[in-house]
């Protein structure tokens, strides 16, 4: 079947049953409209919970059974809705092949990989074996994974295992493409790849949906750009149009927070003392040299930034900064003070708090230990924007965002002399991203705080620190 | 909680108010012979209870020796899972958390004590002091404990691991706040539910070993030993030998719905 168009026309999304409180069905996406064609990419640009996922699996027809569908889907001018849903899952893989988040988790730990990109062509695509296994060599050596066919996916890189997941996904040459996420938790150079291969669907004449809360892989990939928020179209146009010239102030919002963007913090604040002077530090860890010879020396006030490819020892380099592990050469001094008085901000906030805890309890438990000013924490909740009442919830019941910046409040509380940041943001929205890094290295230089800030993203550590230093890949 | 748990509640409720409400309302001697009224079907007669729900062999009152029968079943359960608890869930903690030598010594030596059968280990105990009550309740603890420090030991490895542990660390957080904060809220649910399982366990080795007469000695009432008194009477009795059987079941449905979902 060649594939010609794939349309939504005032395609919605609203809850089954009706919402107590209103006597309505919950309205979860507003009217949308967009269209799928050959050598075309659409782009759905948004928040976490804008509705983006929610459309795009009313468009293949893959929503969880408490949600309906209404308006129109097309698929080459035939009516989806009214089809069933045995009908709809036809299509999948043949026409439509959807790459989901994290492809990595997609694929059997148990299976070699070249054998998991042929099954999906032998039982999906309905080819002899013998052809399918062709196929599958062919795609894998198509996109420089020939390696990956007799591996296991524990013993692939990220790169690579992301790149199987695609050739499996892409099986029986589905002309229309839905990435969900790709690039969700991964760094800049293998952020570039995985848009590289989407871009290639696209020139080699595939049809392609992205959903991406990524300003840069929207940019990256062009076409056709919907920026949505709680579930409604906000801007609808060509990439180069709403990207550069944003209309909407949400727009321009999420766009002014891509840290390719963000104004330059001005440094040069007061410098204090030192509080960190590693010299020649080097770690081996489960037998892999990690660093060696890295010296840092930090003094108070100072923010700086560390880069470095996944799996360089970042995160390592922290632990050893904190003194929480020690270094197998290279020697880390301190001046002497109370160990609280060196802390850390964790990746993922709610990894951070014990989590059957209230965080007014979490706080308290501080307060009382180091004998803490208890006014101090409705003061630094001012400074950081956030309401006394979220303190009386549990760490599950708070947002990614409002947590980490009860995380700072907390470090911040025992008046710290070094902040090791470990990607503190990674896991959160754009938005959410550039108020709280700058909540942090406001915050940190008013109290006079060295901060060690860890990310991925080299354009947002050359606009908030003082200084950028990069760790090596590992040996 | 679940209904399945609130009929447990309501089940071993009902099982505690019969053992201890008995003797509140009928003085009854559960060892007094009666040879003039042997095996007496019950004849509900409640205003003097005797043989209420009948007699047994030797003419004494089934009323007074179930109730008495559960009290020693279910204290025995009490005392044991609680001697069992506290070590294993203290023990396994200390090897969770600190790993290294103590963890390798304390789990060689639960590895030893548990390679044996959990009955032959509670069988030697009792060979050394035969019929004594302490005797047995030194061998269910000894088996007991295990289960706690297992459990409780692979529980808190895990945890110790946590970033929020860690976080926790660096705030100056002590061992007594950390395991308040950390490990306790994690391991209570645990802790609760194999104590329910414990305590069928308890309860129902003791009838097992009364059964086969190395357990407790007659004239002692207990379930088991209940059983294999009336088993050749059960021609001429059977109601007599029910109601031990009955109550035993009631008591193991009872703690077993309470204990909802094994955590192993």
């Amino acid at each position: 079947m060649t594939f010609v168009s794939l349309e939504a026309r005032a395609l919605r999304v609203r809850s089954r049953g009706v919402n107590p409180q209103t006597g309505q069905p919950d309205q979860l996406v507003e009217p949308v409209s967009l269209s799928l064609r050959p050598g075309h990419a659409v782009t759905l640009l948004g928040e976490t919970g804008s509705g983006k996922s929610l459309l795009a699996q009313a468009l293949i027809g893959a929503l969880p059974s408490g949600l309906v569908a209404e308006g129109e889907v097309l698929v080459n001018s035939v009516q989806q809705l009214t089809r069933t849903a045995a009908q709809r899952r036809a299509l999948w893989g043949r026409m439509i092949a959807v790459l989901p988040q994290e492809p990595w988790l997609a694929l059997d730990p148990t299976m070699q990989a070249g054998a998991q990109v042929m099954e999906t062509r032998w039982l999906v695509g309905g080819q002899p074996r013998p052809q399918a296994w062709q196929g599958a060599r062919a795609a894998l050596r198509h996109l420089e994974v020939e390696a990956a066919e007799t591996r296991l996916p524990g013993q692939l890189s990220g790169g690579m295992a992301q790149r199987v997941a695609f050739a499996a996904a892409h099986t029986g040459d589905a002309p229309v493409l839905v990435a969900d996420e790709p690039t969700k938790g991964l760094d800049i150079s293998r952020r570039d790849s995985i848009t590289a291969l989407l871009r290639r669907h696209v020139e080699e004449g595939g049809a392609l949906l992205t959903i991406t809360h990524d300003p840069a892989v929207a940019r990256a990939l062009g076409g056709t750009v919907l920026v949505m928020r709680e579930g409604a179209v906000q801007e609808q146009g060509a990439a180069e149009e709403v990207l550069i010239r944003p209309r909407h102030a949400f727009t321009r919002a999420l766009l002014a927070a891509d840290p390719e963007g963000w104004p330059r913090q001005a440094g040069g604040g007061q410098i204090g003392a030192p509080v960190l002077i590693a010299r020649d530090v080097g770690k081996v860890r489960g037998g892999r040299r990690l660093f060696s010879g890295v010296s840092l020396h930090l003094a108070a006030g100072e923010v700086v930034g560390l880069s470095g490819p996944s799996g360089c020892g970042k995160s390592t380099f922290g632990d050893l900064c904190l003194g929480l592990l020690s270094p197998d050469s290279g020697t880390v001094e301190r001046p002497a003070a109370a160990p609280h008085r060196w802390q850390k901000l964790y990746q993922d906030p709610p990894a951070a708090f014990p989590p059957k805890v209230t965080l007014r309890a979490s706080l308290m438990d501080v307060v009382r230990l180091h004998g803490c000013d208890p006014a101090e924490i409705a003061r630094l909740l001012l400074r950081l924007g956030l309401t006394e009442g979220l303190l009386d919830r549990l760490p599950s019941q708070v947002s990614g965002g409002e947590l980490q910046r009860i995380a700072l409040l907390r470090v911040l509380l025992l008046k710290p002399l070094f902040l090791f940041a470990d990607e503190p943001t990674s896991r959160l929205d754009l938005l959410t991203q550039q108020e709280t890094i700058g909540l942090l290295t406001a915050a940190a230089r008013e109290q006079g705080c060295a901060v060690l800030l860890v990310s991925h993203d080299r354009a947002l550590l050359d606009r908030v620190c003082d200084r950028v230093m990069t760790l090596p890949a590992a040996a | 909680m679940t209904l399945q748990r609130w009929v447990g509640v309501f089940l071993l409720f009902s099982l505690l108010a019969f053992s201890w409400g008995v003797p509140l309302i009928w003085p009854l001697d559960p060892a007094r012979q009666d040879l003039m009224v042997l095996l007496t079907p019950p004849d509900f007669d409640w205003s003097v209870g005797v043989t209420a729900l009948g007699t047994d062999h030797l003419g004494r009152s089934l009323l007074a020796r179930l109730a008495a029968a559960v009290r020693l079943s279910l204290g025995l359960a009490l005392i044991g899972v609680v001697t069992a608890a506290v070590p294993g869930v203290v023990l396994g903690v200390l090897a969770g958390w600190c790993g290294g030598w103590i963890d390798r010594g304390l789990s060689l030596l639960a590895d030893a004590v548990f390679a044996l059968p959990g009955l032959l280990l509670v069988l030697l105990v009792l060979a050394i002091a035969p019929g004594s009550f302490i005797a047995l309740y030194v061998g269910i603890a000894l088996l007991l404990w295990l289960e706690f420090f297992r459990v409780v030991r692979a529980q808190t490895r895990r945890l110790r691991q946590a970033p929020a542990v860690q976080a926790s660390r660096l705030l100056g957080f002590g061992p007594v706040l950390l395991f308040r904060r950390h490990l306790w809220p994690e391991l209570a649910p645990v802790v609760l539910t194999l104590a329910a399982f414990g305590a069928a366990a308890t309860v129902m080795a003791t009838a097992a070993l009364g059964f086969v007469s190395v357990g407790l000695r007659p004239p002692v009432a207990e379930l088991g030993l209940m059983m294999t008194e009336l088993l050749p009477y059960y021609d001429e009795a059977p109601w007599a030998l029910l109601q031990p059987v009955a109550v035993m079941a009631l008591l193991g449905l009872s703690l077993t719905l309470l204990a909802g979902k094994d955590p192993r």
